[in-house]
């Protein structure tokens, strides 16, 4: 009787049996990945649907990125990013319609809802007054969690959307 | 048909997720909705950790989460359709490492990311299928994604479930 099998089998069992209290690996999907780094620097992720909202650039500059994972490129944002704002936190919605965003903008930090069919940028005033910082727009669109600064404290509003 | 209201004159219904804590104002950072919106995560100091906090909305209940609390502190929370899945950064010795917790099975699945990369962020795709996750690689923050579809069933929304649901059985 050959060992050659049972050898064969502990070698492809030994990743098994080491990772064994760590199930399987997640699979990279490389082709978005390549997508991705064509966009340079990308940070703060969300996923919705067939959507994927970063923020990223190269050079410094920033602006928000919504890659459509099924075509794998991204798609147009008229209206939204422009040269002087600095995006913080990135929200989108499953549909891919609404993207909720908070930027800094002439020394200001604000938060806006886009809607991406009507290229329509509406801004959303924290009240009471705060600073808003980390998003979360839920995936069926119709409510915003935002991260807000009061008086040192961090807290979280939720804010349902029209 | 959707009517935009002009500028300054928002009346969208809006509330505090609530204290944080008993005793004093304490942060509360990192918020997470479920896609149906009855739960939210977020994360508040415990014992001096940042700790994943899960709330039924709008009544604020809390659920437990035992099978997190070895492994704070926490950050970065995301949840699916239904909140079947809590996905969120953990600490394991010097590491940070992406869990997603199943709450109907109450399994925890760590997922170690090819070559030892630390992650800093991440978003789960409402479905549960696809993972996003900010890493750095040669000091530059990068978003890598993953496929989770052999790891875990979708959660679905509820009109697109057929029969008992994924989102069945969640306490």
């Amino acid at each position: 009787m050959s060992r050659a099998p049972i050898l064969a089998g502990l070698i492809a069992g030994l990743p098994l049996l080491l990772g064994g209290c760590l199930g399987p690996m997640p699979v990279p999907l490389g082709a978005l990945d390549r997508r991705l780094e064509a966009i340079g620097s990308s940070h703060a992720p969300a996923l919705a649907g067939r959507w994927l909202a970063v923020i990223g650039g190269r050079g410094g500059r920033e602006q928000v990125v919504l890659v459509d994972l099924e075509r794998q490129m991204p798609v147009p944002l008229p209206g939204l990013n422009r040269p002087d704002a600095q995006p913080l936190s990135v929200g989108v919605d499953a549909s891919g319609e609404r993207l909720a965003v908070v930027r800094q903008l002439e020394g200001r930090t604000e938060l806006v809802l886009y809607r991406r069919g009507l290229m329509a940028l509406e801004p959303v005033a924290m009240e009471p007054a705060g600073v808003p910082r980390r998003i979360s727009l839920r995936a069926d669109g119709r409510e915003l969690a935002v991260e807000v600064s009061r008086g040192g404290v961090w807290q979280v509003d939720l804010i349902e959307v029209p | 048909m959707l009517v935009l209201p002009g500028c300054g004159s928002w009346s969208w219904g809006r509330r505090s997720a609530g204290p944080a804590g008993l005793g004093g104002p304490s942060n509360r950072e990192d918020p997470a909705l479920s896609g149906n919106g009855r739960l939210l995560a977020s994360v508040v100091e415990r014992g001096g950790r940042s700790t994943v906090l899960l709330q039924e909305q709008p009544s604020g209940r809390e659920l437990p989460l035992p099978q997190l609390m070895r492994f704070q502190p926490h950050r970065s929370p995301a949840l699916s359709w239904n909140g079947r899945y809590l996905a969120v950064v953990v600490q394991q010795g010097s590491r940070h490492l992406a869990v997603v917790l199943d709450r109907a099975t109450g399994r925890v699945h760590r997922l170690p990311l090819p070559g030892d990369l630390e992650v800093e962020r991440l978003s789960l795709a409402p479905d549960g299928r696809r993972l996003a996750v900010e890493v750095l690689r040669q000091g530059q923050a990068r978003v890598e994604l993953f496929d989770l579809a052999p790891l875990l069933e979708p959660d679905l929304p509820a009109t697109a479930v057929s029969g008992g649901g994924a989102g069945g059985g969640l306490r």
